[in-house]
């Protein structure tokens, strides 16, 4: 019973990281149809932010979280604005290998500016583990789900209640018909970046303290968050925390009862899975056309 | 009698519209419309803008099903069928806005048209049997004869994407007729056309008729639609308003009425 | 009649010359070993290219498929005592088997979900490879792959192998140059020029679009087949999703829907890594940013690019 529950928790604590990232890139799907592959550089890229303003020099920590997380946010806007922008022929194909470019080319700006050694970064504050049950929490996943819970329901909220949240959500609907009556789409489309930057910022300061943090950490934990994503829905936010919660459980729980080697198999078989018998996603549309 | 015996039976109609309905979301597209086209006739269907005439297109070349009602092709259902089974059938369509494989040339557009005609896949395109061959030469031959016989066997090897825009839409026909059809479904063939190139539409039409091709055809161009069909339907707002023979429609008040508004004297 | 052949051959022609002179002109082990692995990369950059450019899928999970050519080979002729000579088709066949099971649910759909598909088909095998110690040994890797041998003569000798695999892609060169001037080639560009028209004609696009990808994966089998014995060790970090990502980028720079651009794409990306050693700390950089350019400016890839670049200036000199 104790394993079990200690099982839940870290599956819990990492489902909330996937869930972050499968939003970040719900976000961006939904405004511009366009899958970035370079979205795990963003996380790698806010945890290593963390490691020079928080570790490094020691900023109190919400200045280093915000200035974190709109440098990064700073790099979505200037990814969108000179490879996506720019391209001649903006087909799909040729937009997913810019992404895929993008994604290398970042991961060579992070291992040229930290190296490539592995960094650590204090936890967020510094109480003890919590015994629960008999199994233990950590303080940090305390702040993981808080955080992440807070920047869904914003989200959420920012969609569904602001009118430039519900200008974008037009924008995914119909970039046409958005067009004519009014919305700047192409300011759209670069808040949306913005947007899925920033949250993949979130997501690579909150896991900075629980892991090690290095150049390379973004590729795997980008294409995990990808299939939460896919295994919520595409485009649906809420989707994507499912998708991400469902993720984390299932590979803590495959890690507990199967074998620890072939837990990064679990996310890609799921992906597969979902993809064969519903491709939609959990709480996707029926009816699926094209990504 | 079953279906296949009523075949046979020369005067069988090869397509039969049985009380059709299509809704989209609330939209009644088309309500209870039915008619039926003998083989080897022009069958034209007109109607105000937002008649149902797309959609009626779109049922019959099986792009979606009818929520109600059932399109019988040579006596057997099209419901569910893939456009590959259906196209292998007998039918084939033309497009509003003409849509060719713009950077393949002329005859292999045409060539292409042939797919479900002819067989050679991966093995025999790899190691070029002798089976392979002879069906290049026949696929390429016929193609060749149907460009010349709407009229473009002069420029076969140019590039389809840059031909000036009436050519394409004979090309298009071309292309439909290369699958060797039994019902032929023209979208709009006379759109974009000048009056010059519609009467030679008009005659390469009958010539097609001609051949045995049965055509469906919809139509704005009144002129064109009066004077080369057998029949005419007419649809208004989604419903079947009069179905007949050309000069029967003209002078049919309901048919009027649609086009021009109830008289208010 | 003869003329008429060389007249329509002479690509080929000029190429099998190139090869050969090369060959005999070489005489560095080292030289042959790049250039072979030019031959092999080009295999891998073929298929690709086919899927691509015709059918328009987008594969970031081929790193697998050729893993499982090199591990089968390097499993049957290894560990069971097998002669590669009868290695290859299992390889072959194993390949095409498993694209097919991994295509068909996928293909279905429109889209890219093939790439979705693909991707987390080549993850799972990468780490399958790596953890299934017993069979294929694991992260440390598989050694003591015999040389190739095809009936009396052994392939030790680098000029040989050499020989061997630039043969080989001559001779997929003419293949697929067949294929492409046949009925499956047209439909496959009318594939690509409006899939929309093509299925209204009756082209049976999804399964059209299954057997390129079949194609393809036997294509990159047969390069890890020559990879296997040509360095005799092999490890599970030589086909992870860098490595497709790689294959990708040969197809894309070298242009897709072209078969010279498979070797194109292929040369350029196999000397480039030796190019880039003098600045080994900044070849992600470099890498990431010519993938990003080529698709910014010329997503038709070099070799059209070229081609539109010089026939455009000689629209201008007139």
């Amino acid at each position: 019973m104790q394993e079990l529950l200690q099982y839940l928790f870290s599956g819990i604590t990492n489902g909330a990281i996937y869930a972050v990232i499968a939003v970040g890139f719900a976000v961006l799907f939904n405004a511009t149809e366009l899958i970035n592959f370079a979205h795990g550089e963003f996380v790698m890229l806010g945890a290593l932010g963390m490691v020079t303003l928080y570790s490094s020099l020691q900023l109190p920590l919400t200045l280093a979280f915000l200035l974190t997380t709109v440098g990064v946010s700073c790099v979505g806007f200037l990814f969108e604005r000179f490879a996506i922008r720019t391209v001649k022929r903006p087909e799909p194909i040729v937009l997913v290998i810019i992404t895929v470019g993008a994604s290398i080319f970042l991961r060579g700006v992070g291992m040229l500016g930290w190296g490539k050694d592995a960094f650590s970064v204090d936890p967020f504050s510094t109480h003890p583990p919590f015994s629960i049950a008999g199994a233990h929490l950590l303080p940090q996943s305390l702040w993981i789900l808080v955080i992440v819970l807070g920047a869904v329901v914003g989200l959420h909220l920012f969609f569904n209640r602001s009118l430039t949240g519900k200008a974008m959500l037009a924008c995914a609907i119909s970039r046409r018909a958005a067009w004519l009556v009014g919305i700047p789409t192409g300011r759209m489309v670069q808040l949306a970046f913005v947007l899925s930057a920033a949250m993949g910022a979130v997501a690579g300061i909150i896991i900075a303290p629980v892991t090690m943090c290095s150049y390379d950490m973004g590729t795997l934990l980008g294409l995990k968050g990808f299939c939460a994503a896919m295994l919520g829905g595409l485009g649906s936010l809420w989707g994507g925390v499912l998708g991400g919660f469902l993720l984390g459980v299932l590979e803590a729980l495959g890690v507990g009862f199967l074998s620890s080697s072939l837990k990064d198999a679990i996310a890609f078989v799921l992906l597969l899975l979902i993809l064969y018998v519903r491709p939609a996603g959990l709480l996707g549309a029926r009816k699926v056309q094209r990504f | 009698m079953n279906a296949a015996e009523k075949i046979q039976d020369e005067g069988a109609p090869l397509l039969q519209i049985l009380s059709v309905s299509k809704t989209f979301g609330g939209v009644k597209a088309l309500t209870e419309v039915g008619f039926e086209v003998a083989p080897a006739t022009i069958q034209g269907v007109i109607g105000p803008n937002g008649a149902g005439k797309t959609t009626l297109f779109n049922l019959i070349s099986g792009f979606y099903p009818p929520d109600q009602g059932t399109i019988r092709y040579d006596g057997r259902d099209t419901d569910g069928r893939s456009n590959t089974e259906l196209v292998r059938l007998g039918i084939t369509r033309t497009f509003q806005n003409v849509e060719l494989f713009e950077s393949m040339s002329a005859l292999e557009n045409v060539m292409v048209g042939q797919h479900v005609r002819s067989r050679c896949g991966f093995w025999g395109a790899l190691w070029r049997t002798p089976g392979m061959r002879r069906e290049e030469r026949r696929i390429h031959e016929r193609a060749m004869a149907l460009l010349e016989f709407v009229g473009l066997g002069a420029v076969a090897h140019g590039r389809s994407g840059d031909l000036p825009f009436g050519w394409q839409r004979l090309l298009e026909i071309a292309r439909a007729l290369a699958a060797e059809p039994r019902l032929l479904l023209l979208d709009e063939p006379a759109a974009g056309l000048n009056a010059v190139e519609t009467r030679e539409l008009a005659t390469l039409l009958l010539r097609i008729k001609a051949e045995g091709v049965t055509q469906l055809l919809v139509e704005h161009d009144m002129s064109l639609t009066m004077e080369i069909s057998d029949r005419i339907a007419v649809l208004d707002q989604g419903r079947l308003i009069a179905e007949g023979r050309p000069r029967e429609i003209q002078s049919d008040p309901a048919v009027i009425s649609a086009y021009l508004g109830v008289q208010t004297a | 009649m003869v003329a008429r052949y060389l007249r329509r051959n002479w690509a080929y022609l000029v190429f099998l010359a190139a090869v050969g002179v090369t060959g005999c002109l070489v005489q560095n082990a080292y030289y042959f070993q790049v250039l072979t692995f030019i031959g092999i990369n080009t295999l891998l950059a073929l298929g690709l290219n086919l899927l691509m450019g015709y059918a328009g899928q987008i594969s970031l999970g081929h790193a697998a498929f050729y893993g499982i050519g090199a591990y089968t080979t390097a499993i049957l002729t290894t560990t069971w005592g097998l002669s590669p000579g009868l290695a290859l088709p299992c390889a072959l066949a194993i390949a095409a088997l498993v694209a097919l099971v991994v295509g068909l649910p996928t293909l279905k759909l429109s889209g890219y979900y093939l790439g979705m598909g693909t991707l987390g088909f080549g993850m799972i095998v990468h780490i399958f490879l790596r953890e299934w110690t017993e069979v294929t040994g694991g992260a440390s890797g598989f050694i003591g792959i015999p040389p190739l041998t095809l009936g009396p003569i052994v392939f030790t000798d680098d000029r040989a192998y050499f020989y061997l695999v630039w043969a080989t892609v001559l001779l997929s060169f003419i293949l697929t140059h067949r294929l492409i001037r046949s009925r499956v080639g047209r439909a496959l560009r009318s594939i690509h020029d409006s899939e929309h028209a093509a299925r209204a004609v009756g082209v049976d696009t999804q399964r059209l679009k299954l057997q390129v990808f079949i194609f393809s994966a036997i294509l990159a089998a047969l390069g890890g087949f020559f990879y296997a014995h040509l360095v005799n060790f092999i490890s599970p970090d030589s086909f992870n999703f860098l490595v497709s990502v790689r294959m990708v980028t040969m197809v894309v720079i070298g242009g897709m829907a072209s078969v010279w651009g498979a070797l194109l794409g292929a040369s350029l990306l196999t000397l480039l890594p030796e190019w880039l050693h003098t600045f080994s700390d900044f070849e992600m950089v470099v890498y990431g940013l010519i993938l990003m350019l080529v698709m910014i400016l010329m997503p038709q890839g070099l070799t059209r690019g070229i081609l539109d670049a010089y026939e455009r200036s000689r629209k201008n000199s007139r």
